[in-house]
């Protein structure tokens, strides 16, 4: 349906100018998911504790509603709700993995290489070893490993988020989106590659 | 260094007699493999006085052929005649900013030692006029530093940073011929690496005899000795060298400005790896050309100690390896060239259980030109704890792929698999591996299935054509389609695809169509209540993530069949009811459920969409339903007396309580709420 809606629109703009319009991909969704996701891995200690947000369950989208505990499951199965609005979900049970992996994987060995400068962001959303020589001989092995464990999460989990969402074709957007989390949530004093493919440091 | 120091004794030494003060200033002094310039010799000796104050200084010293240099050379000392006539003088050397260090030297009619030391570093050399081309070094602790220059002749992006050496060198230099070092060096605690990092080692040790020689036109290194732990990585590639000795022979030479040539490379790991061959470097040090022999009679340490870097990488760490290999590889030109493999029983067992192989043997062979033949068996093995038997393989390469010469077939799970017309490529560059073939599964038994994958106790047998897949891009794909036979009816798998078969969260995508599955089989299996009839149905779109359902359209409903009783009973209405979070209409008092056994039905029908872990749930098609008012639909629709209906309510069910719920109800340990 979504995927037809800007069809008229097309037409109209096919005639006036050379603009075409694909398929709706809700970006501000994606941003939001994917800043959830990435903020998780990386950890807010950097940022002043800010108060959890207490968990409205919402009516339109609440998947939060399911995590609270509710007596009525006790006896019977809790309803569920619906998803109304367009949404980027990243709560399906193997995405939710991938992440918690993540995160015990960048606090045992990510962390350190990318204060150290040794890692960086890339601008495809993934991780490479920038600065090999930052990394003592003896750990080059274990964080190289990390990294192409980590850039295979990585991989997967974009992937997943696109088809979890029943859009496979939005897997590159999504991995944009997330490139771009990535580098926004990076600390200071990290590195990162720009768009243009040089190494910058936050 | 050598040289600098017989030099400048040699000017001390002889117009002493007379004077108190005396001072020299030479321009610039040439030897054959040390030039000083601007030195300024000073001695001062008191009238009455046992000994003299020496000072020597040096703007620059450097050795071309040994690759030293040094600005602001400053050595002061005592300088005493001995009883035996020699000359003695032990005092304090500074170049620039390094730290001091202590320079002694003797001078004998014809004989002159000379020492270098620092903390319990010693650096010690010995001249005998009646060799005068010869020089003897002793090595006690010398830091490994003092080496840069030397290595840096050799290697320039090469950077030592830590590690001892002893030992004893033989210099022999005469004019006009090569430069000659010969000896034994024994090294501690080395550790090198290069500014970007591909190349570095660390607590290296090893005792080596050496020869090097040095003419204008050719430079010869062997290296004859043991290596004795460390560790050293090369780009992807990390060796944890054992505690146990390894031999090592290296025969290098470098003509002109060309790259090095290493003629010989041996490297004897006992039984583990014994490598022999040689190698061709360019000038800047890249890999042009190698030939290398490879033997290994016990492949299990190999993986700890010579091919962990590149199985981390590739998410195969812990790979465990059993059996003797021998390899080839061949570089020419910088590009990998051939290489083949002989395996002798080995084994291959993933430590995440994914994969294992058993009793690999042959030498399946790679050619990236013309076709090789080759052959692959095995005894047996495991796919994600499927066991399969013994097969033989034959391989063809050419071009840079791998094809099976013949159709394969692969006893397993009490019947056959048989792959055909598979073609292979080998990752290179940023194409990840392709693979290609067609797959006929035969009569493969559903309870085996069902016991490895730790199912409920299906029986049934599973069959199918599946006439091209490809593995491309981490997506499997098969074109055709599965049937199985189960509970005296069949499913059809078509539309079957994986993503990250051995990757990170596998997924499985499969459209089901269920035709004529006996109930009571079924529900005997899952230990639910029993229910007769034959159901048929459909589950569109299931995709399986870390094989677990996370999405799919289903579709369920009996369908009346001729001599086939539709009976549900009491506990299966019980379990239904709970799962389904439905409630009872009935013509009786639902309270008096109790008082039968079981009921006659005329439908059973259930739909369940699942997408975001929750189940969008339907039930009969078309059926009047008692309690549609409140938005309910019919799961089962009763027939005769007692006349009992099953109603739904709540339509979104979260799938997690839902799979709880079944779990449960299969157990046996779910009560119903009954109205």
């Amino acid at each position: 349906m979504k995927r037809w809606m800007g069809m008229p629109m097309t037409a109209v703009l096919a005639l006036t100018a050379c603009v075409t319009i694909n398929v709706y991909f809700p970006a501000a969704e994606a941003k939001e998911a994917a800043k959830q996701f990435v903020e998780k891995v990386i950890g807010d200690e950097a940022q002043p504790p800010a108060q959890p947000e207490p968990e409205q369950p919402k009516p339109d989208g609440g998947m939060a509603a399911l995590m609270q505990f509710d007596p009525l499951m006790l006896v019977g199965i809790s309803p569920a709700y619906a998803q109304g609005a367009p949404d980027i979900t990243i709560k399906t049970p193997a995405i939710q993995a991938i992440q918690s992996r993540m995160e015990s994987r960048f606090d045992a060995s990510l962390r350190a290489g990318f204060d150290s400068g040794a890692l960086g962001f890339t601008q495809d959303g993934l991780v490479v070893v920038r600065d090999a020589s930052k990394v003592q001989l003896k750990d080059r092995v274990a964080v190289n490993q990390a990294v192409a464990d980590d850039n295979r999460d990585r991989k997967a989990v974009y992937r997943e988020v696109a088809v979890a969402n029943g859009h496979p074709e939005w897997e590159s957007q999504i991995r944009g989106v997330f490139a771009k989390q990535w580098i926004a949530s990076a600390r200071s004093g990290w590195w990162y590659q720009n768009a243009s493919g040089g190494w910058k440091q936050k | 260094m050598v040289t600098l120091l017989l030099l400048a004794a040699g000017l001390v030494a002889s117009p002493l007699a007379s004077a108190r003060v005396m001072q020299a200033h030479v321009q610039r002094v040439v030897g054959a493999a040390v030039t000083l310039e601007d030195v300024l010799v000073r001695l001062d000796w008191p009238a009455d006085g046992a000994a003299g104050e020496l000072t020597v200084s040096a703007a620059a010293v450097n050795t071309p052929d040994l690759g030293y240099r040094y600005r602001d050379l400053h050595w002061r000392c005592p300088l005493r005649h001995t009883p035996d006539a020699h000359w003695t003088c032990d005092g304090v050397l500074v170049s620039g900013r390094s730290a001091p260090l202590r320079l002694a030297v003797d001078i004998g009619a014809a004989t002159t030692h000379a020492s270098l030391s620092t903390g319990n570093a010693r650096f010690a050399l010995d001249r005998n006029d009646a060799s005068p081309d010869a020089t003897q070094l002793d090595l006690t602790r010398v830091p490994l530093v003092w080496a840069q220059a030397l290595l840096s002749q050799a290697w320039a992006a090469g950077r030592l940073t830590a590690g001892t050496l002893d030992g004893h060198l033989a210099v022999h230099a005469p004019t006009a011929r090569p430069l000659q070092v010969t000896g034994t060096l024994a090294v501690n605690g080395a550790a090198f690496e290069t500014p970007d990092a591909t190349l570095a080692g660390e607590q290296l040790g090893g005792r080596f005899g050496i020869d090097y020689r040095k003419a204008r036109a050719l430079t010869t290194v062997t290296l004859d000795g043991a290596l004795q732990g460390g560790e050293f990585l090369a780009g992807n590639a990390y060796v944890a060298l054992p505690p146990s000795a390894i031999d090592l022979r290296i025969q290098a030479q470098q003509r002109g400005g060309a790259g090095w040539q290493l003629p010989v490379i041996a490297w004897h790991d006992g039984q583990v790896l014994v490598a022999d061959g040689s190698a061709a470097f360019d000038a800047q040090t890249n890999l042009q050309g190698l030939d290398l022999d490879l033997h290994s009679g016990d492949v299990a340490p190999l993986a700890g100690r010579y091919l962990s870097g590149w199985l981390a990488l590739a998410g195969l760490s812990d790979l465990q390896l059993g059996g003797a290999i021998d390899a080839k590889v061949r570089v020419a030109g910088g590009q990998l060239h051939s290489a083949s493999l002989a395996l002798h029983d080995v084994d291959l067992i993933d430590a995440k259980g994914r994969f294992r192989f058993e009793g690999l043997e042959g030498a399946p062979s790679f050619s990236a030109t013309k076709p090789v033949s080759s052959q692959l068996r095995w005894t047996g093995g495991q796919l994600y704890g499927l066991d399969f038997g013994a097969a033989s393989v034959p391989i063809v390469s050419s071009d840079g792929e791998l094809r099976l010469r013949d159709a394969v077939t692969l006893p397993a799970l009490g019947g056959s698999l048989r792959f055909d017309g598979m073609t292979l490529r080998p990752p290179a560059g940023d194409d990840g591996a392709d693979i290609r073939f067609g797959l006929s599964l035969d009569a493969l038994d559903i309870g085996q299935l069902a016991k490895s994958l730790g199912w409920p106790a299906f029986q049934g047998q599973l069959s199918g054509r599946i006439p091209n897949a490809r593995y491309s891009g981490e997506r499997l794909v098969f074109d055709g389609g599965l049937t199985m036979q189960l509970f005296g009816g069949s499913v059809q798998a078509s539309s079957l695809s994986m993503e990250r078969p051995f990757g990170v969260a596998p997924s499985l995508t499969a459209d089901l169509a269920l035709d004529g599955i006996d109930l009571q089989s079924l529900t005997g299996v899952f230990d639910f209540g029993s229910i007769t009839g034959r159901l048929s149905g459909r589950i569109d779109a299931l995709r399986l993530v870390d094989w677990s359902a996370t999405a799919f359209d289903a579709e369920l409903h009996t369908v009346k069949t001729d001599g086939v009783k539709q009976r549900i009973s009491q506990r299966a209405v019980q379990n239904i009811s709970s799962v389904g979070d439905a409630s009872f209409t009935s013509t009786l008092q639902s309270q008096l459920i109790g008082l039968f056994n079981d009921f006659g039905y005329s439908r059973i029908g259930i739909s369940c969409r699942l997408s975001n872990e929750v189940c969008a749930m339907g039930g009969l098609e078309d059926a009047d339903t008692s309690g549609s008012e409140t938005g309910g639909f019919t799961i089962v629709q009763g027939s005769g007396v007692p006349h009992l209906t099953v109603v739904g309510f709540n339509r979104l069910v979260d799938w997690p309580t839902l799979v709880e719920r079944l779990a449960a109800a299969s157990k046996g340990d779910v009560k119903p709420v009954v109205e």
